[in-house]
């Protein structure tokens, strides 16, 4: 057992939206998808991290097994994490952890949700139970509320609009539309955001993403399983993570998210790069304040100042920092256990020429960040492209 | 651990008996004086497990809220109200709560005075302007 750098070297994932199969087929599907791209076969696989939340709503809670053995290796030991919608990187950081100390040369890493069938009604009730709920869903805060007291916060500290708000699903549905695999695969304008229902003031329906079903899945491994393989892969330079009070009122100041800031932190200082260095990133945008407050807590822009920056087009698939290339959790979708996972995903696709139309060029060092609830818990990791020529 | 468990029960408990007399029940740290809600049972800057209990006035500021048009299993019934989260007067200490009768934000500018009303076992901690 020695230590050694992390690589993944497949990704594949399901269609994020409304899916007729069950949580473990959705789960098979990606799990196949990543190891057809890893051109290796279960019998490589030394173990599965599995991300899902919301499993008993499917008539399935542990889940590693059941996924192990329909991969044909029930022999496998797996193991199911949950951390509200930021399962999906938490477990991540766990698989890298555990490839990185020498237990594993190769292992699966995915997540997996199914939620839509539920209805909204029940998906929003599910959703709240990730809240400290005594103070916060008990008190009568949906989740979509619980953002909503965030960005009145922050467009009363920063003198921010709902317009400005209004601009990031804008531009995320535009990278969506590019995304043969996202849920809400349309553009949108200024003004359907403005006009949509409101949700929870000042949020609208535009201003959140769907619920989602869907599965994304990465396989890991040493350096050494990655070189032997011939194959295009990349290396995990950087991880980190970060903690919040559970509660938005335990916040001194409700317009960061302190998770976000610790675990960048962590994830920059093991990669040794600062936010110039990286060339695009997939952040945690479950609603459109969420990515102003991501982008500056990573240290792309100063407080306050994301807000001009994406009126400005820095953060389209043109401009300085493109943000969430994918379409992010707004036009993507969110499917909640596989929301981390996915983003890695598209990190992969954009590195090995399988991004399409939203392709980023010359990228080679880009970011995910993804959180459980309000930013009760967070993973941030980063990202090398390794040339194989 | 079924001592610790239902210990922790009783915190949540003596919290809302606090709330129904209109009060916001705090533990103080005997050893450094750092001031958290009851339901924290070690102190968030020195680790030390001994409190004294302290009854706040259940009155505050409010910092930021949300108008829940779309409200969860439970509140479908409430009318229009928000979710406020306050600054307890004279403490650093922020809580949560159920405000009933907010329909636009003009009904409820930041910084505005809320107190604690009481506790509804269906709505949560009631507030009131
Ligand atoms: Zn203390």
């Amino acid at each position: 057992m020695t230590n050694s750098k992390v690589c993944v070297l497949g990704a594949g994932s399901t269609k994020y939206g409304k899916l007729d199969e069950s949580v473990i087929e959705i789960a098979l599907n990606a799990a196949k998808d990543a190891i057809d791209s890893a051109g290796i076969t279960p019998k490589d696989i030394q173990a599965g991290y599995i991300s899902n939340v919301f499993g008993v709503a499917d008539k399935q809670v542990h889940m590693a097994p059941v996924i192990m053995s329909n991969l044909g290796i029930s022999h496998v030991p797996g193991l199911t994490i949950e951390s509200a919608c930021g399962s999906g990187s938490v477990m991540f950081r766990e698989a890298f952890a555990n490839v990185a100390a020498g237990f594993y040369d190769c292992l699966l890493a995915l997540g997996v949700e199914k939620v839509t069938h539920t209805g909204t009604v029940r998906s929003t009730t599910l959703f709240s139970y990730c809240s400290d709920f005594f103070y916060e869903g008990g008190n009568g805060a949906s989740f979509p509320g619980l953002f909503a007291s965030m960005a009145r916060a922050y467009m009363n500290t920063h003198k921010a609009t709902e317009e400005d708000l209004a601009n990031v699903a804008v531009k995320n549905h535009e990278n969506g539309f590019l995304n043969p695999k996202a849920h809400m695969r349309k553009k949108i304008t200024i003004d359907e955001v403005l006009k949509s229902p409101v949700v929870a003031s000042p949020l609208k329906l535009l201003d959140c993403c769907p619920f989602s079903d869907g599965a994304s899945a990465t396989i890991l491994c040493s350096e050494e399983f990655a070189k032997n393989s011939g194959r295009p892969y990349m290396e995990v330079i950087g991880s980190g993570r970060g903690a919040s009070p559970a509660a938005v009122q335990g916040r001194e100041d409700i317009t960061t998210i302190p998770s976000t800031v610790a675990a960048a932190r962590q994830a920059y200082k093991m990669a040794g790069v600062t936010p110039k260095d990286i060339d695009f990133a997939e952040v945690h945008d479950c609603f459109t304040i969420a990515e102003i407050i991501d982008i500056e807590d990573l240290g792309f822009f100063p407080k306050g100042k994301a807000v001009h920056a994406v009126r400005d087009g820095a953060t389209r698939l043109k401009g300085e920092i493109p943000i969430n290339p994918s379409g992010g959790l707004k036009s993507k979708g969110h499917p909640i256990g596989a929301t981390g996972v996915g983003q890695v995903v598209e990190v992969f696709d954009q590195f090995t020429g399988k991004a399409g139309e939203r392709t980023i060029p010359n990228a080679e060092i880009a970011l995910t960040h993804n959180f459980g609830a309000t930013g009760a818990s967070a993973a941030v990791h980063i990202f090398r492209k390794v040339d194989r020529k | 651990m079924m001592e610790e468990l239902s210990e922790k029960e009783k915190t949540r408990e003596k919290f809302i008996e606090a709330a129904n007399r209109k009060k916001i029940l705090a533990h103080r740290c005997n050893k450094c004086g750092h001031l958290m809600l009851e339901t924290v049972l070690f102190c968030e800057k020195c680790s030390a497990s001994k409190f004294e209990h302290v009854e706040l006035e259940g009155s505050g500021t409010v910092v930021t809220y949300t108008i829940q048009a779309v409200a969860p299993e439970g509140f479908e019934d409430a009318g229009s109200y928000a979710w406020v989260v306050f600054k307890v007067d004279n403490q650093q200490l922020r809580g949560s709560g159920f405000l009933p009768g907010v329909k636009t934000p003009s009904d409820l500018p930041i910084g505005m005075k809320v107190r604690v009303a009481g506790y509804d076992p269906k709505h949560g901690l009631i507030l009131q302007k």
